[in-house]
Order: C-alpha cells, then structure tokens, then sequence
C-alpha cells in the first residue's frame, strides 16, 4: 500500500496531450494557455520518432488512410447495414491488443502512441478492463483472459493507499488519491471479488468503497480534494456505479452508510443535470469540450446505476438522451467526438471511445426496455468500430481503437487507447449476447432492405 | 385531376408502374420529373445498398439492348409485370411511359431545384405523387393543390421511417402500406387510407419478395385513392400518436435475418402445409 496526497487528478482521457496528473499551478496554467504545453507535448512526442525511426512506416499508412477514407467515404443511409468483419474475429484481435498492452508490472498500458510507442501502466483502466477480461474469458473460454485479470488485479491491491484510495493518471506520473479513477478501479475490484472470492480482494474493495463515501459532498456529487479540477462532475456517475455493483457484494459490511444509497444520492444529483432536451450539463471539464466519452459516462453510469438500484426515472433519463444521439448517428452515420449545449457541435472528427460506449448503453437499453432500434444502432456502430479497426500492423497498432477518427484529430491524436479498446470489446461482447438470445441464424445472406 | 409523378430515376420501376397504372385508370399523369441515373450520389447509395452484384446485375437488365420484350425477363419485381406489359411489349423506363401516354418526361439534378419547381409548376398539379428521390422540402410540397401522396411500405403511425415491413414484422404489426400526404415530418403527414396486404398475398419466398408484393399493392391502391380523391369520396386524417417517437431506421442484416425468420414462422401458422404444396 502506498501514501498518496488527495489533489485533483487529471483523467488521462480527458487530456489532449493525456500527460494525466499535473500539479495544480501547471494545470491552471494550461487552462488559461494551453498553447506551450502543447506545443512542448507534441515536440516531447515528436522526438519519439528519432529514437524509434521504425514507426514512421506505420504513423505514414495510419495517415494515408485516414486521408483517404476523409476524401472518398462519406456515410449514407444505408452504410454499415451489412457485416463485412466477423465480430467474433475482431473481438479476438482487440482482446489481442489489450493482452499485448499489458505491462510487466501487471498494469495495462494508458496507449501505444505512433510516436512514442507504449505508455506505462494505467491504474484506472486496469481496474475497469478486469469486467471485460472476465467476461471474454467465459464467452471464448480463453485462459488468458483470465490470467490477465489476475494479474491485473495482483498489481492494482499494491498501489492502494491505507485509507483506500487509488492514484489517479499513469502510473509514476504522479501519487494523487482521485475518486474517479478509484470508482473505475473498484469496478474491476468488484468483479475479480466475485470471480475469486478471493477475501483480499473484497477487503480492498470495502476500503475503496469506504473512502468514496467519506469524500462524498453531501449532495451527492463529488468535488474539492479528490476530484478533477476540484470541481464536480456528473460524469462521476461511473463511481455512483461502482458503488451500486459494491452494494450488491457487500452492503451487509457497511451498515452504517449503505453503498447503495451513496450510489443514489450521486444518481439524484446527476439526474437534476439532465435537461427537456436530453443534454447533460455539468460534466464540467475546464479547458476541454465536452468529449462524446465523458457524455456516454455520464449515460452509462446512471443507466447501470438506474438498472441496479431499480431506479425507472434514471433508466427513462438515459433513454431520452440515448435516443437523441442515436437519431443524430442514424441520419447521419456519424456522430461528433464532442458537443456543446443542446447536443449542438462544431467538431467533424468522432472519438471512437465514446462511440463504443453509445453502442453499449444502447444495447443495454435494448435488454431493459426491448427496443430493438437501440440493438440495430448499435449493431451498425459496431460494424463502423469494425471497419476502422487496423487488422495487421503489430504490437500496438493491430486490433487498436484509435482516440479520433481521422486519428490526427483532438481526441487522444495518433494513440491507440486502451480504454478505447475495453469498450469496443464490451460492446461486441453484448452484440453476441443479444444475437444468442434473440437466435438469429447465422451466415444467411439477405439483400438489404431498400 | 392533373398529376406529376416523382421518380428517383427514370428507370424506377415503382415509378413506371405507378404512371402506367394512373394512366390505365384514366388519369395520364400531366408530366413526370426524375433524378438523374448517373448520378454520383445516387450510384453510391445503390452500390451501398444492394451491393455490387445486385447492382451491376440491375444495371445490365435496365441498360443493354433488349433480347424479347417480355417484361417478365426485364423486370426486376415481378409483381409489377402486369402493370408494364402493354400490348406485346414492356415498359423499361419512364420515358417510353410517358411516349407511351404523352407526357413529358424531364431528369432534375434534384427534385427541390428551382428548375424541378417550375416544372412541376407548369403542369399546375392538382396532386404530386412521389415514388422516390430526395427528402422534399416545402417550396415543393406547396406546389400541388391538394398535396404530395407517398405511398409507405408499413402502417402510420405505427412503424414510421425505413425498413417499415421489416419491422413490422418485429414489432407484430399488421403487413400492409399507407398512402398519405407528405409534410416536413417524416411520415408524419395527414393519412388517406390503410390497407392490409390480403393473406393470400403473403405467400412470399423472402423479404425481398415481401417487399416487392407490398410494392405492387401500394401501385395498385394508389389508382385507387386518386380516382377515391377526384371524386371526393375520402379525406386525409391527420395521423394521432405523432408525439411518440415512431421513427424506424434502415435495417441491420442481422435484425433482417431475425424478421426474415419472424416471416417464416408467421406464414407457416397462417398457411397450412397442404396450401403451400
């Protein structure tokens, strides 16, 4: 266990240049002039290629690509109706990549940047990518998912503090208890409990939970020490979810302050951001738009905290907004990597992560509430996920989720992202789950519907 | 009753189907407008849409020189057959319908241009009825007198928007069309008539085919609705439900694959073993 100090953390996800935790003097002055730090990030990256001159064959075919596909694609109505890559098929390539990602510490890697190779370890997707590992190991039957689980979760009880806390950003970058990245950890923590039952496990996920109640704000949310900016955020509803999973395992251990309420409590705060029109406000990230991934955090979050806790005006809240976002990719084929106000955007690049995350809130509104136009959305957003998916390309790059598409663009530029890949793999893990319990036939052609 | 028909490409067999049969009845449309065919939006969408077998495989019937006239062998939806057939020969585009009828016939880069307007215009319809090409916008729905007819593959207000007899397939709704009036919503506007696709119809071999059989009673109710219309013996009912969103979107495959099975199981209990032979 290690003693980290309470302080903002910077989710590596929402950073542009994604250097994760800063001290809070450089953070205030990136927000008011971002421009140095960028410019001294992206000369730092750049520099990269002059020690491993080796990754300019792939930076070069990744950008060809991309241009080219900007110059002569462009979405229509009836575009990714059909299957051209097998889900199955790619699942096993992005479960590669995550294998691959996996450091030798046990953690997984933040990205491989095209420039400067393999971050290090990343606390926060280690913990929430152990669900998915778990996951695919049951549906392939796959060992390996399992060790890696393991592993994973063997690393992250070593980096909890005493008052069981996690760090927030790359590991060394900074020692910085942040309540979201311990929220995503605890999700993982959470899940390896109830596949191992392993007591230590439980303890250290009762320790993260205890900690999230008491630097809980008495309205729900959570801000000052701990929180990102010092602020609060709705798209801390993913800790609220946390808790919630917590609740079902171990409410009997905290009688005092049931895990499940603290999960409520954030859910009724998050809900009163949620407005007529189905946007959210308060994801509150000074300095950065509002990325499509923190919007689907936000929805996902309250929707599995909603399905949990038994909770319908949650479940109706997410739905209105889900579906306003699923006419924009249905009409469009596209839906932008950030928003302002209103789901209004200026953006023409998409952050695949948060595509990945709409497919699986939709998919999951499709289980809660049987609408099968949230299962067919997403079945074409995961054949889009699919075809920008590099197939070949090595270590790094082949079966990796880009943060933008084209991938020069502002969300996490020339990485392929860890989290990015977590989410495209839970989302093919629903696909096949709906497609078994709706027993579709296989590998029969049909012409599409005109 | 003066009419323009709204053709997505002058070799949209709906739209040739749809002129001929109004003609039949007695009502020669007053002129015809239709996108272009090499157009490079349009050939995009058809390749994306049917892929490039289907694709090249239309392109052939509709383009290169004929072998016989029967339209059976040029037809791509043979339920339309008899709507094409005139005398001994066939209709393969709307050009030789409107020779055929004598009206004209022009091609629009799209149909919301001012040129495709003061087309339309001209002929001072009393109805437009579309069969395809773009989302209209209101300078063309004032145009007629009484409005733009769409025929829709599914019940309103129920399934609105694409892939209609699929989902209603998946939604347990009743397989049939709507003709109503078009107005800025999508499928939103006033409803002239309902109609069931009758059991006996239903014996189809795919959903292709499903599709096809819906399109040929949507041409055939159309004639009807017009001469209904011309003597004011129906009116437009405004659709109810217009709150709840009712918009459906183009199909995934593996959704299809599931309304294709959802077909057959339904046909199976609605035709007996003997009847199918």
């Amino acid at each position: 266990m290690k003693n980290l100090r309470i302080e903002q953390a910077a989710p590596v996800s929402a950073g542009v240049n994604g250097s994760g935790h800063r001290q809070r003097n450089l953070v205030n002055r990136q927000l008011h002039d971002p421009t140095p730090a960028l410019l001294a990030r992206a000369l730092k990256e750049s520099a990269g290629l002059l020690r491993a001159p080796q990754r300019l064959l792939p930076l070069a075919q990744r950008l060809t690509s991309d241009f080219l596909r900007e110059i002569f694609e462009r979405p229509h109505l009836y575009s990714y109706t059909t299957t051209k890559r097998s889900s199955t098929e790619i699942l096993d390539l992005v479960l590669g990549w995550i294998y691959n990602a996996q450091r030798l510490d046990g953690g997984i890697a933040g990205y491989y940047s095209l420039l400067t190779g393999y971050s290090d370890s990343y606390p926060e997707v280690t913990g929430y990518i152990i669900p998915t590992l778990y996951d695919y190991a049951k549906t392939a039957d796959d060992d390996r998912a399992v060790h890696a689980a393991e592993r994973a979760t063997q690393w992250l009880l070593s980096l909890q503090t005493p008052e069981g806390a996690f760090p927030g950003g790359l590991h060394g970058s900074h020692m910085h208890a942040s309540v979201f990245n311990t929220g995503q950890i605890l999700q993982g923590l959470v899940r390896a409990c109830r596949e191992t039952k392993t007591p230590d496990v439980l303890d250290s996920a009762i320790a993260a939970g205890d900690w999230l109640i008491r630097m809980q704000q008495s309205d729900g949310s959570w801000s000052g020490p701990g929180a990102y900016q010092d602020a609060a955020h709705t798209y801390y509803s993913m800790v609220a979810w946390a808790l919630a999973e917590l609740s079902e395992l171990a409410d009997h251990r905290n009688p005092c302050e049931s895990y499940g309420a603290a999960a409520e409590r954030n859910i009724d705060w998050v809900l009163r951001h949620f407005h007529p029109s189905g946007w959210i406000g308060g994801i509150n990230l000074r300095g950065h738009p509002n990325y499509l991934h923190f919007i689907a955090y936000v929805l996902q979050g309250v929707l599995e905290c909603g399905i949990l806790r038994r909770r319908s005006d949650a479940i109706d809240a997410v739905k209105k907004s889900a579906w306003v976002l699923l006419r924009k990719f249905e009409a469009s084929k596209f839906l932008a990597g950030a928003f302002e106000g209103d789901f209004k955007t200026k953006h023409h690049f998409t952050c695949l992560t948060g595509n990945a995350q709409m497919s699986c809130v939709w998919q999951r509104l499709y289980e809660v509430s049987g609408d099968l136009r949230f299962f067919n959305a997403a079945l074409k957003m995961n054949e889009m996920l699919k075809e920008l998916l590099p197939m070949g390309g090595g270590k790094g790059i082949a079966g990796g989720v880009s943060g933008s598409h084209p991938i020069w663009c502002r969300y996490q530029p020339l990485r392929y992202i860890s989290w990015g890949c977590k989410f495209f793999a839970d989302a093919l893990l629903l696909e096949q789950r709906i497609t078994q319990s709706l027993q579709i036939p296989r590998n029969k052609t049909l012409p599409c519907a005109s | 009753m003066r009419i323009v028909i709204l053709a997505p490409s002058v070799y949209s067999e709906t739209a040739c189907a749809t002129a001929a049969n109004l003609a039949q009845s007695g009502y020669v449309p007053s002129g015809a407008i239709a996108l272009r065919s090499l157009d490079s939006r349009t050939l995009r969408r058809k390749l994306g849409q049917w892929g490039a077998r289907r694709f090249f495989s239309y392109a052939t019937t509709k383009l290169l020189p004929r072998k016989n006239e029967d339209a059976q062998t040029h037809t791509v939806n043979r339920y339309l057959t008899s709507f094409l057939n005139y005398g001994s020969k066939a209709f393969r585009s709307l050009r030789e319908v409107g020779m055929y009828y004598g009206f004209p016939v022009a091609v629009c880069r799209d149909q919301n241009e001012s040129p495709s307007i003061a087309f339309m215009r001209e002929r001072s319809p009393d109805l437009i009825i579309f069969t395809g090409g773009d989302i209209l916008r209101q300078p063309v729905l004032t145009v007629p007198r009484l409005g733009v007819l769409n025929i829709h593959l599914g019940f309103l207000p129920e399934v609105r928007g694409m892939s209609a007899p699929e989902w209603s397939l998946l939604t347990n709704v009743p397989l049939g069309i709507t003709i109503h009036y078009m107005n800025a919503g999508i499928d939103s506007g006033p409803v002239l008539g309902k109609f069931e696709l009758p059991g006996a119809a239903r014996d189809c071999d795919s959903l292709t085919d499903l599709r096809n059989r819906l399109i040929a009673f949507g041409v055939e109710k159309t004639a009807e609705v017009v001469a209904a219309l011309d003597r004011s013996l129906i009116s437009a009912n405004p659709q109810s439900r217009l709150d709840q969103d009712n918009q459906f979107f183009v199909m995934h495959e593996v959704l299809q694959r599931r309304a294709a099975a959802c077909f057959v199981q339904n046909r199976k209990l609605a035709i007996p073993e003997a009847a199918r032979g």
